[in-house]
C-alpha cells in the first residue's frame, strides 16, 4: 500500500509539471484538483504508515505476552505499573496534541 | 480512502479486545496481531489489554499531531480516547485488587482452613471483577467507534 501511494504521489508530481501546458482557462482548476489529490494522498500515506507501525508494535506486544505465557509466570506489579504509566503519559500527550490541533483549526 | 483506512484501524482496535478468538486481523495488507489471545491467565490477559491500549494511544497521538489529518478525524479519535482510557483505568483498579487478593491467598496457604477459605473467596471475587472489567473495556471502544462513524 505505501508503495502504491508513493507511485501515485510521483504521478501527481509529474502531472503538476505539465500544468503550464494546460490552457490558462483550465489551469487554476487543474492546479486546485492536483493540490487536493496531493493532500488526500499525503494524509492516506501517513495513516497507512501509522497502521503499518501499529502492526509492528502489536506484533512485539504479542511476542512479549507469548514469552510470559510460555514461561508460565505471573505478570509483576512493576510491569503493570510501567504499562499504566505509559497509558497515563500517552493519554496526556494525546489530549495535548488534540488541544493543539483544535487551536490550529479555529 | 482516508475514512476507510481510519475506520479499518478503529475497527481493528475494537476487534483486538472484542474478539479474543481472533489471533490476527488483516489491515491495509498488514496482519495485525492480537496480543490478548496469547495470554493464558487472567493477569496476562489484563496486561495484554493494557499494553495493547498503550500502543494504540501512542499511535493515535501521532495521527492527531499530524497537521495533514483533518480535524474531524482527530475529534473522532478524541471521542474514542475519552471513554477508552477510563475503561483501561477500571481494568487497572480491578487488576490491583486481584493481585492483592492473590498475594493474600498465597500468604494464607499455611494458615487455618477458615483463613484460607476466606482468601480463596476474595480471590474468586477479585478474579470475576477483573474479567468483567476486561470485558467492559471492549464495548466502550466499539461504541465510540460507532460515534466516530456518525461524526463523519
Amino acid at each position: 500500500m505505501p508503495n502504491l501511494l508513493l507511485q501515485l504521489q510521483l504521478l501527481l508530481a509529474a502531472l503538476s509539471a505539465l500544468l503550464p501546458l494546460i490552457p490558462a482557462d483550465f489551469r487554476a482548476k487543474a492546479a486546485s484538483f492536483l493540490d487536493l489529490a496531493g493532500r488526500a494522498l499525503s494524509v492516506s500515506a501517513s495513516v497507512a504508515a501509522d497502521v503499518s507501525d501499529l502492526a509492528d508494535r502489536l506484533t512485539d506486544v504479542r511476542a512479549e505476552i507469548e514469552a510470559v505465557a510460555a514461561a508460565g509466570r505471573a505478570v509483576t506489579g512493576d510491569e503493570f505499573d510501567a504499562v499504566m504509566a505509559r497509558i497515563t503519559t500517552a493519554s496526556a500527550a494525546f489530549r495535548a496534541a488534540l488541544e493543539t490541533a483544535e487551536a490550529a483549526a479555529t | 480512502m482516508l475514512k476507510g483506512s481510519l475506520r479499518t484501524a478503529l475497527l481493528s482496535l475494537a476487534m483486538i479486545t472484542a474478539l479474543p478468538s481472533c489471533s490476527s486481523i488483516p489491515i491495509l495488507g498488514a496482519q495485525i496481531e492480537n496480543p490478548v489471545t496469547a495470554a493464558r491467565t487472567l493477569d496476562q490477559q489484563a496486561y495484554a489489554v493494557l499494553d495493547t491500549y498503550a500502543v494504540l494511544v501512542e499511535e493515535a497521538t501521532k495521527i492527531v499531531a499530524d497537521p495533514n489529518v483533518p480535524i474531524t478525524i482527530k475529534r473522532g479519535l478524541g471521542a474514542v480516547e475519552k471513554v477508552a482510557t477510563p475503561a483501561a483505568q477500571v481494568v487497572e483498579s480491578a487488576l490491583a485488587a486481584y493481585m492483592r487478593a492473590r498475594a493474600d491467598f498465597e500468604a494464607a496457604s499455611g494458615q487455618s482452613q477458615t483463613t484460607l477459605a476466606r482468601a480463596a473467596d476474595a480471590l474468586s471475587i477479585a478474579g470475576q471483577r477483573l474479567s468483567q472489567a476486561i470485558a467492559a473495556a471492549s464495548p466502550a471502544i466499539a461504541e465510540l467507534q460507532t460515534l466516530v462513524h456518525g461524526a463523519h
